[in-house]
């Protein structure tokens, strides 16, 4: 045990979002497989059709599959935390990250909404450093959730509101 | 902020020669197409109007660039389409740099390039071109002072104390060692074959022939070519390094550090001590057999490793580095000892220098490419000593002022680091380290400045590590209680 779990999780509809992320993303490789493998087997090039569908259609099955299971796994792997002195996010269940941003470092308190996270009526928060690389994100949060963490970082990191 | 004064300027006349000098540079091709394409009547008068236009161009150029200093700013203004100005607050100021390539030396200019914390700056567009080697030096004090009051700066400067100064025969011995001018003949090799193409008849082809006519073919003769060879590759290598780094010294004024070097092209860089928050020592297999290193500062905001900006000893006596390190940074310790990873470390180091090189063998193999799988084999066997000596390297300490870090063994590096300057922290581990109980702790240090890492330690020694480096920050973390201590 490196570090405890952060004691906060993210808002459970962040689920959704990455299920629907998954989702497009086999949606997109099923379109793609199709697009490529139509021609070839109307083109009488059997062979490659078919070696095309199967590798196309496998990744698509792979994406699928993970719509369905990663998700949840990732949710009740993913924590954050913030306590007097920083921010603490932990995630990942094979590939794990704990990340650790004291708030006298940050330099920015960001909110963002994709077109996605719209639909599913979430927000994320990213916190930037001095440091290209050094900075983290918490995804997937309710907005008054992900104002009210706003507000408490930016405080603690002594940003102005508007500035 | 008027204290500061206004200074405001042009590039120095001759900079039109400079920037004459780059425009050839990149339109020699029309110009040589036109000469020869061209009816010979034409060609006069032709180059004579290119000429013309260019000399408009260059001095349009120079007429439109105009820099100033004022309210604390550097505000630089340029372009001849499209104009643009740029302003830079001098307390974003990280570092200048003058250098003066050849024209330069000869024209008695210096080009100044200003380093600044501004994301996404190109550097080209906060560099002046070319302005008198004087001005180039007051500028450097100007804008370096910057919040401060100048006044310090027109004062006579305070003694420079000489931290370092690299005789010829270590900066010959650095590039004797340092393996990257191994390929200086290559590239001559390369050059000369590129023009072979372009020289009239078959004049390459011819010199070659003859060459390989008179080459010798019985064995004494054959390894006096390669002996010669070898001695050349030494002299280059020795040369090239000699040259780049020609009378490099290291001055300390208190409050900057600057770096002076070059035959050729001679560079100064000055870097504000204060950022300079840890130091990196590097060197290979080949520089530890003759006790050299090179030494590189850890600094925010000034261009990585690669820009060379943050070198402060090219290559240097492993005592003259301990020295050096002292004088430096008086709480870094060099002997300091180290902790070692746990063994399960050791494993993981040579599975990932052996299992690439294995497995591309069996493909190769597969393939029925005999030779290059009996050379990737041979590669992975290297790989063991090279896997257990990786281990060896590896190891950290902190003594409650300065984290120590070791890592490499080809390209080995020792760093000593202010913890202060660590931005944020992480600890990642893959499968695999998790599997062997390790992790990765990773520092993020300011911009441009990279990160460091503590390669596989145990998890144990994670916590450990990061609740010295900062207990109040992670304290509230911490596995266990108070486990830490």
């Amino acid at each position: 045990m490196i570090l405890r779990d952060p004691s906060r999780q993210l808002d459970p509809r962040v689920q959704r979002l990455w299920a629907l992320e998954w989702a497009l993303a086999a949606l997109v490789c099923g379109i793609v497989t199709t697009s490529i493998a139509m021609p070839l087997a109307l083109a009488d090039n059997g062979w490659a059709a078919v070696v095309v569908a199967l590798v196309g259609g496998g990744i698509t099955l792979g994406l699928l599959v993970l719509a369905v299971v990663q998700p949840r796994l990732a949710y009740c792997r993913f924590g954050y935390e913030i306590t007097e002195l920083g921010l603490y996010v932990a995630r990942g269940r094979l590939w794990r990250r704990w990340q650790v941003v004291p708030h006298a470092r940050v330099q920015t308190v960001d909110t963002k909404r994709g077109p996605l996270e719209r639909l599913v009526g979430l927000v994320s928060v990213e916190v930037t450093t001095a440091s290209a690389s050094g900075g983290t994100d918490v995804p997937g949060l309710d907005p008054v959730v992900a104002d009210g963490l706003v507000e408490e970082l930016a405080r603690r990191a002594g940003i102005e509101e508007g500035a | 902020m008027s204290s500061v004064g206004v200074t405001r300027g042009r590039l120095h006349p001759l900079a039109i020669v400079v920037f004459a000098r780059r425009m050839i540079g990149a339109s020699l091709i029309p110009v040589v197409v036109v000469a020869f394409t061209w009816r010979p009547t034409f060609v006069v008068p032709g180059l004579l109007a290119l000429a013309g236009i260019g000399l408009a161009i260059v001095a349009l150029e120079w007429r439109r660039f105009t820099y100033r200093v004022e309210g604390g700013r550097l505000v630089i203004e340029r372009g001849v389409v499209r104009h643009t100005t740029r302003v830079v607050p001098l307390d974003r100021i990280r570092g200048v740099e003058l250098q003066a390539p050849w024209l330069h030396r000869v024209l008695g200019l210096v080009r100044v390039d200003v380093e600044a914390a501004a994301g996404g700056s190109s550097a080209a567009e906060l560099s002046l071109a070319a302005v008198s080697a004087g001005e180039g030096e007051r500028l450097r004090q100007v804008l370096l002072a910057g919040a401060r009051a100048v006044a310090t700066a027109e004062e006579e400067a305070p003694a420079a104390r000489i931290l370092y100064h690299a005789s010829p025969r270590v900066l010959a011995a650095g590039g004797l060692t340092s393996g990257r001018h191994i390929l200086a003949p290559l590239a001559i090799v390369g050059v000369v074959a590129n023009f072979a193409d372009d020289l009239p008849g078959d004049l390459f082809e011819d010199l070659l022939g003859s060459a390989a006519d008179r080459a010798p073919t019985d064995v004494l003769g054959v390894s006096l070519v390669v002996v010669a060879g070898l001695i050349l590759t030494a002299l280059l290598a020795a040369g090239g390094s000699v040259l780049t780094d020609w009378d490099f010294e290291l001055a300390d004024d208190g409050e900057r550090l600057t770096a002076r070097r070059g035959l050729l092209t001679s560079r100064s860089v000055v870097i504000d001590r204060a950022r300079v928050r840890g130091v990196d020592l590097r060197d290979s297999p080949l520089r530890r057999a003759f006790d050299l290193v090179g030494v590189h500062g850890i600094a925010g905001g000034i261009g990585g490793g690669r820009s060379g900006r943050t070198v402060l000893a090219p290559v240097i006596a492993q005592d003259g580095a301990r020295a050096l390190l002292r004088k430096l940074d008086p709480e870094a310790r060099v002997d300091t000892p180290l902790e070692p990873h746990p063994t399960a470390a050791r494993t993981r180091r040579i599975v990932r220098a052996v299992a690439l090189p294995s497995a591309l063998a069996v493909g190769v193999f597969a393939l029925g490419w005999l030779w290059v799988g009996v050379a990737l084999l041979v590669l992975a066997l290297v790989g063991v000593p090279l896997g257990l000596d990786r281990y060896r390297q590896l190891g950290h300490a902190f003594d409650g002022n300065r984290v120590v870090i070791r890592e490499g063994s080809v390209t080995r590096r020792w760093t000593s680091l202010d913890p202060a300057a660590v931005i944020s922290y992480a600890v990642g581990r893959s499968p695999f380290q998790a599997r062997s109980g390790l992790c990765t702790v990773i520092l993020h240090l300011g911009q441009g400045a990279g990160t460091r890492r503590v390669l596989d330690c145990s998890e144990e020694q994670a916590a450990t590590l990061l609740a010295k480096l900062d207990a109040p920050l992670f304290q509230p973390f911490a596995a266990v209680p108070a486990a830490a201590q």
